[in-house]
């Protein structure tokens, strides 16, 4: 069957090669996010103390026993960072799971069906996008109530419209193809193809999207806990300077140890999910290689 | 071009709509008296019939849609509420603060915008150089920091340490100035926030230009200017970036949001006065009339900015000023 094809279109259309690998930009990105992952799952046996307990002096400067010093508290400072490393990631992950969820609901149904649907739909995304995001989530974050859930939802409910956006285009690709159009003629319902034929094909991009949401979700997290916004138990990167900066620690010689490596952190975490996102993105959505 | 303006027109009034209705149902919303959220804390030590007189004075004994269109009618008419906290009329204490938002934003906007156009310019032109390598890693860095981290980090080495600009404030208190003395001293103690809103709007801005410009240069009509021999400036800039910038004006309208939102935190890390700071000072206060009205009012500037550049947007692209 494929060499009748062939042989009957007489010129030969040069497809572009797929790309498989994740390249040299992907590659670190992944060997950023195994190392985070791996520190925050392994943290009780990595971090040196717990992080709760004031197991020093206050506003110690580093030492052998306090690598990198110690808080107002007595609290050792790498220790914190370690343990935060769960709380931000979680953070991260748990939010993009929320956002890709309503975004990859609300672009495929409104990709698929089109119409008043889509314009209805696509408004919603356009109002999502033009609102200042940081304060809309500082007034809902001020009325619910500083949370680790409450904080993922309020993040994850605003971060949506992207993906949504970018989903949607892709099913509107789709829906053109053949095979859908056969499943529909044969007269399968609307949630049989969106369920066994549309969603499938938007599934990968949806993985590519949810990296870059969960970076995204990070970089909001961190923002958010610096304002005083963030869960007073579960402490975050994000946290930690909120801290640093109730406590003055940027006036001091303590910021050397205070300040940069958190913000270091959360720069490593939003990256190494940036880079893997956009490499993934590169591997799978068909209309981006080649381009960059 | 009249559709075009009519459509963001919708847009925009449902962005209001949206944030208008959610600013009056979020305290009618929660469990508990409203009171609580609109009076303050202290709510809970008056009497019954104290708290009988507060509710009708707030109109909230109304049914729910009398209390809807009052309220839409204060607005209107600029009563934004009544601080509790600072015991003002909230409209007196945005009228203070907004100039500050506003210079910082402006300038910040301005500059991130020259610089990324200029820069992402010159890069696509010299794509998979070390110059273009290295841009793209500096761009992905800061577009990955946290502003308010960067704010912290400059106030540590440059004010802290070096003393070469001042810690927190857009003046120096105390201290009455007139003239270019009062210029230079807002200028200095804008110089690290404005650095700081910068250096994260850059980015954006840069990966978009840088794209847009690679998309350009693949055209025709560039490899024929090229092939006429052109001066490679001419064809650099009257040529290629001239059509490279449509899309940007696009972004930076989209970007609008990001840099209201960048500009709270960081006028929070440098004490400047603005209404990012206010918003902060609130939020600490659990002063919830401020919290919803400084969100208003910087939803309502972030579609004056739109409003602003829908309008200039067909004095750059003739498609759309001739289109019918």
């Amino acid at each position: 069957m494929s060499t009748v094809t062939a042989t009957a279109e007489s010129a030969p259309v040069r497809v572009r090669p797929r790309r498989r690998r994740l390249g040299v930009v992907g590659v670190v990105g992944l060997a950023l996010l195994i190392l985070l992952v791996g520190s925050a799952i392994f943290a009780p046996w990595i971090a040196p103390y717990n992080p709760e307990e004031s197991s020093g002096n206050p506003f110690a400067a580093p030492s052998r026993l306090h690598p990198l010093g110690t808080n107002d508290i007595g609290q050792d400072i790498l220790s914190e960072l370690i343990y935060g490393t769960r709380i931000s990631l979680a953070i991260g992950f748990l939010a993009a799971i929320v956002a890709i969820s309503i975004g990859t609901l609300i672009g495929t149904v409104a990709g698929y069906f089109g119409g008043w649907v889509d314009a209805v739909l696509m408004r919603a995304v356009d109002v999502v996008l033009v609102i200042p995001f940081l304060p809309l989530m500082i007034l809902i974050a001020a009325y619910v109530g500083p949370s680790f859930w409450n904080i993922i939802l309020v993040i994850g409910l605003l971060v949506w419209a992207r993906p949504a956006r970018v989903l949607r285009s892709q099913v509107l690709s789709l829906k053109s193809l053949d095979y859908i159009d056969a499943a529909r003629a044969l007269g399968a319902p609307a949630s049989r193809i969106l369920r066994l034929h549309v969603l499938p094909g938007v599934l990968s991009l949806s993985l590519a999207q949810f990296i870059l949401a969960a970076s995204n979700a990070i970089l909001i997290e961190a923002s958010l806990s610096f304002l005083g916004l963030g869960d007073p138990t579960a402490k975050s990167w994000g946290s930690i300077l909120y801290y640093a900066q109730v406590r003055s620690a940027f006036l001091t010689g303590a910021w050397l140890w205070w300040v940069l490596p958190p913000g270091l952190l959360i720069t490593l975490a939003v990256l190494g999910f940036a880079f893997t996102g956009f490499a993934l993105e590169e591997v799978l959505n068909p209309r981006l290689r080649g381009m960059s | 071009m009249v559709r075009f303006l009519a459509g963001k027109g919708v847009q925009y009034a449902l962005v209001l709509l949206f944030a208008v209705t959610l600013n009056f149902m979020l305290p009618r919303m929660m469990p508990g008296s409203p009171l609580v959220f609109l009076a303050g804390e202290d709510v809970g030590f008056l009497s019954e019939a104290q708290r009988t007189e507060l509710l009708r004075s707030l109109g909230l004994d109304q049914p729910l849609w009398r209390q809807y269109v009052q309220y839409l009618g204060n607005l209107a008419t600029g009563n934004l509420g009544y601080s509790f906290q600072k015991g003002r009329p909230i409209s007196e204490i945005i009228v203070e603060r907004l100039p500050w938002t506003l210079l910082l934003v402006g300038l910040a906007l301005l500059a991130a915008t020259l610089i990324g156009v200029v820069w992402g310019t010159l890069v696509a032109w010299r794509r998979g150089s070390a110059f273009d390598l290295g841009s793209l890693g500096i761009s992905m860095f800061f577009e990955s920091t946290p502003s308010f981290w960067l704010g912290m980090i400059f106030i540590a080495v440059f004010a802290a340490r070096l003393r070469w600009f001042p810690i927190f404030g857009a003046q120096t208190p105390g201290v009455s100035l007139a003239g270019w003395a009062m210029v230079a001293n807002t200028a200095w103690h804008l110089a690290l926030p404005l650095a700081t809103l910068t250096l994260i709007t850059i980015p954006g801005n840069f990966l978009i230009m840088r794209y847009s410009m690679l998309t350009v240069l693949g055209e025709q009509y560039i490899a024929t200017a090229k092939a006429k021999g052109l001066a490679e400036r001419t064809v650099i800039y009257r040529h290629a970036m001239r059509n490279a910038l449509l899309p940007m004006a696009t972004v930076v309208m989209l970007n609008l949001g990001f840099i209201a939102s960048g500009a709270t935190v960081i006028e929070t890390v440098f004490s400047y006065p603005g209404v990012g700071r206010l918003l902060y000072e609130a939020v600490l206060n659990r002063d919830y009339p401020v919290i919803q009205a400084t969100f208003f009012i910087l939803t309502v500037s972030v579609i004056a900015a739109n409003v602003l550049a829908d309008l200039l947007y067909p004095l750059i692209d003739p498609r759309v000023r001739h289109a019918r």
